[in-house]
């Protein structure tokens, strides 16, 4: 594998031929991936917010939004406004310290999992050894969140969606970490890089899907479970509990958990094209197209390229994911209660255990395939 | 043995599970190319059947203040104000006002009055913001109500039933084109010109021509 274009790199050597220590450097490069990330987060749940909405008019043969900007393109900036100017309002006997503090402690561990997601070779925020892991780590902080501004609301609704919540995402957290095991196991490493890095030897045949089917429809499961995506959205089913832990929420408070759960989404699509999907890379290597054409991997035009493809090629696949949510998410009734913990524990979590099992006995066995 | 059958039972049905959710999954997929069938209200309309019952019309020209319209009104709601005229021994109309914020369009007053002075019309826009202003006295009783079809900012559009033959959208539909089936009058057509007609077909023929022309008063 080449390394890549290197923006740090190339930064920190324009400011240091300015007389600055490399140590400045690095300190004045931080903020830009992180700022840009969070920017590309945002725009990511805008773009979700208006494709569920248009999706979801296409398959119940409405319109959708259509007269805010193209196509209702502003649609979720009109509502993200519309939230921005709404009145806060903490219920009388709810208790405002934790009520407030619910909805971030919701946001805030998605957004820093954006941390580990790789858009290229050297396209993220930090390379961290322990990546994947660190993932599973924050979104454990989630239910966290929801259970606490479930029964800080002081409202039974709320407090049964924090404990459906909790519950859910409890169950599904322990096949989710299995399955990413697995994973983990064949490319003999946490950080997201070196699980891209291992699946695009031969471009679309070398990706993790072929080796780990059951594997993937484990993870996808559970990164639905975990999202509170329809099949198991009964954390806030508006049916029977209004709309679970939010109901008392309004205005920005609300709008965190709106923005959490879209950012988790794209997130979680992200990742599963990452750990599945080869992540950034394309069917066919970019490596033999370059060879092929006679050109060298790395010359700046090439770098800059095979950068964007990643780029892209990581979005569509991700994209791809969220449509399939999407789909699913008017195909597929909602569990009950015990079909959900049925669900998790009585199948997804022997299978995915065995799953782990024979991935260990394939890489003894054949080890060049499965990663010796 | 059982412990393989129950194995081998379990994945059966994890199997069957996974099929029809792809069942369910391209049936969502195909609606994605269908075309929406919601009509986009305020620039598009369906045309009202002709036997709509809508916003009541009145012609206070025609009234004879008889009051039958009250009597059969389920709440006696049309307000009839008559003076008797001395002189002429006759009944003045001065007022007559319909509240439809109260009226069930039920249509019995136009059902039985003697003159034909109360009709159905089209118009299902009452919205107002003040409740006691959809109390309409003659003046707005006697108003005709703007046809969709003749709305210049409005797109009619027919509704399932009356569209030509063959065509489930109604847009881009020509507007001449009849609609699929028979009027009752090309029925009646249609069943004077066959052979073998009977006497007392006639006299069936003869009361559904009469019920139609009353239908259609």
């Amino acid at each position: 594998m080449s390394a890549g274009l290197d923006l740090e790199f190339s930064f920190s050597q324009v400011l240091q031929g300015l007389g600055l220590t490399p140590q400045l450097a690095h300190l004045l490069w931080l903020p830009l991936p992180m700022l840009l990330v969070l920017v590309a987060a945002v725009i990511g749940v805008l773009v979700t917010v208006w494709l569920e909405r248009k999706i979801s008019a296409a398959a119940q043969q409405r319109i959708g939004p259509e007269y805010a900007g193209a196509l209702g393109i502003l649609q979720p900036m009109a509502d993200g406004l519309k939230l921005l100017v709404k009145e806060d309002v903490i219920p009388a006997k709810a208790d405002g310290m934790l009520f407030t503090l619910g909805p971030v402690l919701v946001l805030v561990p998605v957004i820093l999992s954006w941390l580990i997601v790789p858009f290229g070779q050297n396209l993220l925020i930090s390379n961290v050894g322990v990546g994947v892991f660190l993932w599973i780590a924050l979104s454990s902080i989630q239910p966290i969140g929801l259970l606490m501004s479930g029964y800080a609301s002081n409202n039974k609704y709320s407090l049964l969606g924090g404990l459906r919540a909790a519950a859910q995402s409890i169950s599904y957290e322990i096949p989710l970490a299995l399955s990413v095991l697995a994973v983990v196991m064949m490319s003999n490493s946490l950080s997201t890089i070196d699980i891209v890095d291992q699946q695009n030897g031969a471009g679309l045949l070398s990706w993790n899907v072929w080796r780990q089917p059951v594997g993937f429809v484990i993870f996808w499961i559970c990164v639905l479970a975990e999202c509170e995506r329809l099949p198991f959205d009964l954390p806030e089913a508006e049916e029977e509990l209004v709309a679970g832990y939010q109901t008392e929420y309004a205005g920005m408070k609300f709008a965190l958990f709106y923005l959490g759960s879209y950012i988790n989404l794209v997130l979680s699509a992200l990742l599963v094209s990452v750990l599945y999907l080869g992540g950034w890379g394309f069917p066919i290597p970019v490596e033999w197209m370059a060879s092929w054409l006679g050109q060298e991997v790395d010359t700046p035009v090439i770098q800059v390229f095979t950068a964007s493809i990643g780029i892209s090629m990581t979005i569509l696949k991700a994209y791809l994911l969220v449509f399939l949510a999407i789909l699913l998410r008017w195909t597929t009734p909602r569990v009950r209660i015990d079909q959900l913990l049925d669900l998790g524990w009585k199948f997804l979590l022997p299978i995915s255990l065995v799953n782990l099992l024979a991935t260990a006995a394939l890489k003894l066995v054949f080890p060049v395939a499965f990663g010796g | 043995m059982s412990f393989l059958k129950k194995v081998a039972n379990y994945a059966q049905e994890a199997l069957d599970a996974a099929n029809y959710l792809t069942q369910g999954l391209a049936v969502t997929f195909d609606h994605l190319r269908r075309r929406p069938i919601t009509v986009q209200y305020p620039y598009e309309k369906l045309i009202p059947s002709e036997r709509y019952r809508g916003r009541i019309h009145y012609e206070f020209d025609k009234c004879i203040a008889c009051e039958v319209c009250v009597r059969v009104c389920p709440i006696n709601l049309p307000v009839v104000d008559w003076v008797m005229n001395k002189d002429t021994k006759k009944k003045e109309l001065r007022n007559y006002s319909i509240d439809f914020g109260v009226c069930i369009f039920c249509g019995n007053c136009v059902e039985y009055c003697p003159t034909n002075c109360l009709s159905m019309t089209e118009e299902y826009e009452l919205s107002t913001f003040d409740r006691h202003s959809l109390n309409y006295d003659n003046v707005a009783l006697g108003r005709l109500p703007t046809s969709v079809t003749s709305d210049p900012s409005v797109r009619p559009l027919r509704e399932l039933a009356y569209l030509p033959e063959g065509s489930m959208d109604p847009h881009n539909v020509d507007s001449l084109k009849p609609r699929a089936g028979k009027l009752p009058a090309e029925i009646i057509q249609g069943l004077k010109e066959t052979d073998s007609f009977s006497e007392d077909k006639q006299e069936l023929v003869d009361d559904s021509e009469n019920l139609d022309t009353l239908g259609s008063d």
